[in-house]
């Protein structure tokens, strides 16, 4: 298992999980949400390559009301 | 009023690649419920909507049911970068809103100081000049300097949003005169105030100054009703483009009379 911090929380993963299998495991929606690793937007076309890894940060952003 | 409004509507402008009719940029924060926002985004007939990115929780809605009511309203959404305070925040938040909402458009905001919300502009410039380059319609939210203006005109940035006064104070229009001087040095760019605009009147200030519109947001949700606000600012807004393309009068020193004064009555001459 790894440890992550998505969206502020510590989180446990197995490991070698690539982005699409993160969201799966954590319970994320699948679409309206966009993804960044260690402040690095990953774009919805690495989601298969990009591999999670030990203390990596993840932000999961969805729209919110803005002005 | 409505043969006016609707000789303004046919005056269309051009902004981020886009034919408009409206000149008010409305935010969707602050309303006291997501029912009275449309209503109030509708009443106000703006074409175009700020929206912004924030976590979303595991297993929930997570702000989708805002986004449906946005999407519902079929106008052009404008996302921020609100909260950003780097410019390496404000390019990945504008990276992930261009997937999210299937747009090049980004408000950019990069707050350089926590008490006034003033924008940083160093990091502003910074990341304007990256995301013009990477395809972005930049529309970068800054303060009413004008050397600043110039450098973000300078990394290719088409349309400049200096703040009237700092967001959400409401004071209006803290300096027109250095608002002035960017509208002269810049009179190809497409200028919005945003930021700080308090009630109508200073609306139609900031459109009788020659800019192309203004942004507001909680100068309508905060009101005591929205709705009844939204409309005023858009006639306001017509109102002060219509001032400025009519072209005010001069300013005299002295009284002078607008009646006549020829044929005054009860005044003769005996000597």
């Amino acid at each position: 298992m790894i440890k992550v911090s998505v969206n502020g929380e510590i989180k446990e993963l197995q490991e070698g999980l690539n982005v699409s299998q993160m969201i799966e495991a954590l319970n994320y929606k699948t679409k309206g949400f966009a993804v960044a690793i260690n402040t690095t937007f990953v774009p919805i076309a690495k989601y298969e390559e990009t591999i999670i890894k030990d203390g990596d940060t993840i932000d999961i952003l969805a729209p919110v009301q803005g002005g | 009023m409505k043969s006016e409004e609707l000789r303004v509507k046919s005056d269309e402008w051009e902004i981020g690649g886009k034919t408009l009719k409206s000149r008010m940029l409305i935010g969707s924060a602050l309303y006291p419920s997501p029912a009275n926002m449309e209503e109030a985004i509708k009443e106000s007939e703006a074409e175009i909507v700020t929206v912004a990115l924030r976590r979303q929780s595991a297993g929930e809605g997570g702000g989708n049911n805002f986004w449906e009511i946005i999407k519902e309203l079929n106008i052009n959404v404008l996302p921020n970068t609100a909260g950003c305070h780097s410019a390496k925040e404000a390019i990945t938040t504008a990276q992930m809103a261009r997937e999210v909402f299937e747009t090049n458009w980004i408000k950019l905001e990069v707050i350089g100081d926590q008490y006034n919300l003033q924008p940083d502009p160093f990091e502003t410039v910074k990341a304007a000049e990256i995301l013009v380059k990477e395809g972005f319609e930049v529309f970068p939210y800054t303060t009413d300097d004008l050397v600043v203006a110039k450098r973000l005109a300078d990394v290719g940035c088409k349309i400049l949003m200096p703040w009237g006064s700092p967001i959400g104070s409401g004071q209006g229009l803290m300096n027109p005169s250095n608002l002035k001087a960017i509208r002269k040095q810049f009179p190809e760019l497409k200028l919005i105030v945003d930021a700080g605009i308090g009630k109508p009147s200073d609306a139609v200030e900031a459109m009788q100054l020659g800019y192309d519109g203004i942004l507001l947001n909680s100068a309508i949700a905060l009101a005591q009703d929205p709705v009844k606000m939204a409309k005023a600012f858009k006639y306001a807004t017509i109102a002060g483009r219509l001032g400025y393309e009519a072209g005010t009068m001069q300013k005299r020193e002295f009284a002078s009379p607008s009646t006549p004064t020829v044929g005054t009555p009860f005044w003769h001459q005996f000597s």
